[in-house]
């Protein structure tokens, strides 16, 4: 994607596998530990050379993992480009660690855990994905459970064969965007990575049965915290094709973004509660709408938890105002020029949903379906999917607060 | 296929502007074709121009007039307003510097540009605002900073025990009870007395029309004329000695953070050649410097070290640094991310024998080559938006140096190994620093640090030889943490009193 900001390229090559394809009991967290093996060499270009290769580049490279995808980014100057993409082919194809740098690589991961749990909504996350999901991999976060991250130092084989099996041609995307031409762009790739070999690996991912009744969880905090409410119900998978994942996006916007009647009451009017937020599924798997709020006092979270409850579910039974839903399509429109303000922000925009679709004019469709949106596509989303037979709800408070 | 945004880089900075009193405000502009347009608003002032018995008053008068109502709306109108627009104002504030920054679409640009100035021309001064953003504001000190994120507290608290009974020793958010006795007039006062055209750096970049920044000026204008404020501060107190401030809170890991003030700042003729050396020591959240690659790639103790010249918080959220938190006086940083418990005192170890490697021997020539290409490109990637680029501008007319990344291009290529190696002699040390750990057992890692024990590293795996050999001298590395040098600290009491 050329873009006009001159000189920089970024660069995202998306793999589709993340936490989503842990299939096996025992190794969840395996993408992730994945994302931070491939920094680890290969015969050609040992972790020093790629590291100075990359210096030299002047690129900063990162690398992160959801449940549905691996990307790996570096923005440079337009200059490194061939340089850059010859490295990427070679540690995508011909990636080598021994043990020791496997076992030494497993415990950064331990201590990426170590600081992210610092954070409630760390501990939130896992408990909420544990309740809502008992069959899908859905049901762990992308860190994994904390003790299979503790026992990841004895699977060096197993990493092997995970590699083997997602690091083909079959599950990855290479985005570039940036002060580039795309045709000298192709022919590099094809020179680079045509020689990649497709594999034959397709995970079974286990299917979640619909939910039979409400679920709820409770997580005792240990040091001193505001507490907090999430209210999640099981969603669709992202589609294009439906107006169903456009509608929960607009629920989750017009039910508890910033003008919303449940925000202004809560957090402007009576000050109880200093965070609400809501996400509406956009996985390739039938995933979780969540409101979450962060409350002042402990005694106003059960009420807290009712307004959700009603406000999400109250979509079902009265149709959204006109008006508000026309300030959302302006909203969106605008909110997606705005966020394409530098080539990064492009190619990452791109790789979300090259990661759902593997081909980037699903962008185009979701936004469609959007703009064609109706109060009863909204309503009807609403009956379907937000209901107390599939909602979880999961509470977390200091340890000693009642509950 | 997404209509990519056009944007031309015409770039004309005006008022080339030094840091003393200005009679009229200051403009700095960034025209371009992109519909795009972004507005920053700084006022020079901050948490150092907080009264005395008012830590955290700067911040929170900056979060009444950005996410407060004006005299005419409320401010859920504000929000219903900006709404369709898909636009905001944020507001965030720091020792010398209080910033306003919204973006809008250009179609747009009437409308959010006249809530945005009534924001911070005519703010409303409500009861149940203030209310709000007074909770705000001790909610991110109880519970945001000190109950859930341990880095930072770390590194706040860093900088309040080095610049202890001065004004930057204030919290930024100030502290508990004082947040709890402030008064809306409190605010009004500090914005009458501190929000004043000679504080007033007015940014603007994006296809703006060619009119606007008149009229911006002019609106402006309104203000009063002055003062400006001052920061001729005291000089940071001598450390003599190592001390350490272990944080005491239920909690997995420890985070740690060490320093010393550095007589260094942008625009002083050591500035290049340190921010060299910072990033070969340890380049923010990037995998090159020396104390990622020793620490972490080597020997897994975590998951990143870092090392710095300038204050940059948030940074566990943010890879490149944020604008418009310029100060007259920095500290050299090193941040270790959170260690497990019995590898704790050995990191710091670890990290203070890398900082006395650098001191004493200096960067190696390829070293040296190798950062100072990466730098020369890498500075490019700070101002990849526009929004950063006008945010740099503006830093650079404060610091009174040319276009940042003209500045440090130009430095580079005319720097040396031995420059750097000289500058690093000169400001950075190995010792006389103060240290703050944030760990649950803190009595347990006191006696480590004071103790005469070694602190060995536990590996899961087998190591070369000569790491192995590394290990027993950084084990052993001293310390030099008498008993009476380290202060256990409760997490309920940091930030709680003045």
């Amino acid at each position: 994607m050329p873009t006009d900001y001159p000189n920089i390229v970024a660069l995202y090559i998306v793999v589709s596998t993340g936490s989503r394809n842990e299939v096996e009991p025992g190794k969840s967290g395996f993408a992730h530990l994945f994302e931070h093996l491939m920094f680890r060499g290969t015969p050609d270009f040992s972790p020093e050379r790629y590291q100075s290769e990359l210096s030299k580049a002047g690129a900063a490279s990162n690398a992160f993992t959801t449940d549905d995808f691996t990307a790996y980014h570096t923005t440079f100057s337009k200059e490194d480009l061939p340089r850059i993409l010859s490295m990427e082919a070679d540690r995508f194809q011909h990636l080598a660690y021994d043990q020791s740098a496997f076992k030494t690589e497993t415990l950064a991961v331990l201590g990426e855990y170590n600081k992210n749990s610092a954070s409630p909504t760390s501990k939130l996350f896992e408990i909420i994905r544990a309740t809502a999901f008992k069959k899908h991999t859905y049901q762990h976060t992308t860190m994994g459970f904390v003790e299979d991250i503790e026992a990841m130092p004895n699977e060096y084989d197993y990493s092997r064969q995970f590699f083997d099996r997602y690091y083909r041609p079959e599950y990855t995307t290479i985005i570039v965007a940036g002060d580039v031409d795309p045709k000298k762009i192709r022919s590099l790739v094809d020179e680079r990575w045509g020689s990649w070999k497709k594999g034959s690996f397709k995970p079974e991912i286990p299917t979640e049965p619909p939910q039979d009744g409400p679920r709820r969880a409770h997580v005792d905090w240990s040091s001193p915290t505001l507490p907090w409410v999430a209210v999640s119900y099981r969603g669709p998978a992202y589609d294009d094709n439906s107006e169903e994942t456009a509608a929960l996006d607009a629920i989750s916007r017009l039910g508890f973004d910033d003008n919303s009647p449940l925000y202004q009451k809560l957090v402007i009017e009576q000050q109880k509660v200093d965070t609400l937020r809501a996400d509406p599924p956009n996985h390739l798997d039938p995933e979780l709408f969540t409101v979450l709020a962060r409350v002042k006092n402990e005694e106003d979270l059960a009420a807290i938890e009712q307004q959700i409850i009603s406000t999400a579910e109250g979509f079902a039974t009265k149709p959204v105002d006109r008006a508000a839903l026309d300030a959302l399509k302006a909203h969106l429109r605008y909110e997606f020029a705005l966020s394409l303000n530098d080539s990064e922000s492009v190619a990452r925009t791109v790789a979300d949903y090259v990661a759902l679709r593997r081909n980037p004019a699903t962008i185009d469709r979701y936004y469609d379906a959007y703009s064609k949106l109706t109060r009863e596509d909204i309503q009807r989303a609403a009956q379907k999917y937000l209901m107390e037979r599939s909602r979880t709800v999961v509470t977390l408070s200091a340890k000693g607060a009642a509950k | 296929m997404m209509r990519l945004i056009r944007d031309l880089v015409l770039v004309a900075v005006s008022g080339a502007l030094a840091l003393p009193a200005h009679a009229e405000p200051r403009l700095i502009q960034l025209p371009g074709n992109s519909p795009l347009v972004t507005i920053r608003i700084v006022f020079t002032t901050g948490a150092a121009s907080d009264p005395a018995n008012k830590p955290g008053l700067a911040h929170l008068t900056g979060i009444m007039l950005g996410e407060g109502g004006t005299k005419n709306l409320s401010y859920k109108q504000i929000v219903d307003a900006m709404y369709p627009l898909a636009t905001s104002v944020s507001v965030y504030s720091d020792k010398e510097m209080t910033t306003f920054v919204g973006a809008t679409h250009v179609d747009n640009l009437n409308r959010f540009y006249g809530l945005m100035r009534d924001m911070i021309l005519y703010p409303g001064w409500r009861a149940d605002d203030f209310e709000r953003l007074r909770d705000d504001a001790v909610n991110a000190l109880r519970v945001s900073l000190r109950s859930n994120n341990d880095e930072e507290l770390g590194k706040e608290e860093l900088y309040s025990v080095i610049y202890s009974g001065r004004p930057y020793g204030r919290e930024d958010l100030g502290t508990v009870s004082a947040l709890r006795a402030m008064t809306v007039a409190d605010t009004e006062r500090f914005y009458h007395a501190h929000y004043t055209q000679a504080n007033l750096i007015i940014g603007l970049a994006g296809g703006y029309p060619a009119d606007f920044a008149a009229r911006v000026k002019r609106d402006f204008s309104g203000l009063p004329a002055g003062p400006a404020d001052s920061f001729k501060m005291p000089e940071p107190a001598q450390i003599e000695h190592n001390h350490a401030t272990i944080i005491q809170k239920e909690t997995r890991a420890v985070a740690w953070s060490f320093g010393f003030p550095i007589d260094v700042k942008r625009g002083d003729a050591d500035y290049p050649a340190l921010l060299l050396a910072e990033s070969y020591l340890g380049q923010h959240r990037l995998s090159s410097g020396r104390l990622f690659q020793r620490l972490r790639e080597l020997r897994g103790l975590n998951y990143g070290d870092y090392a710095y010249i300038e204050y940059y918080p948030r940074g566990m959220f943010r890879l490149e640094p944020e604008p418009n938190l310029a100060r007259h006086q920095q500290i050299f940083q090193i941040w270790i991310r959170p260690v497990e418990p019995p590898n704790a005192a050995f990191a710091l170890r670890a990290a203070l024998f890398e900082l006395d490697k650098l001191v004493k021997d200096g960067i190696p020539q390829e070293g040296f080559n190798e950062t100072r290409e990466f730098l020369s490109k890498y500075i490019n990637l700070l101002t990849k938006t526009k929004s950063a680029e006008l945010g740099y501008a503006i830093d650079s007319a404060y610091y009174a140096i040319p276009d940042y990344n003209q500045y440090i291009r130009s430095a580079l290529d005319n720097l040396t190994v031995a420059d750097v190696n000289r500058a690093v002699r000169k400001h950075l040390r190995s010792g006389n620093l103060e240290i703050v750990a944030v760990a649950k057992d803190a009595a347990g890692l006191s006696a480590e640090l004071t103790g005469t024990a070694p602190t060995p590293i536990h590996y899961n795996t087998s190591k070369p030889q000569d790491v192995l050999d590394e290990d027993k001298v950084v084990e052993r590395w001293p310390l030099n943490l008498r008993t009476e040098d380290v202060k256990v600290v409760p997490v309920e009491t940091v930030f709680e009193n003045d």
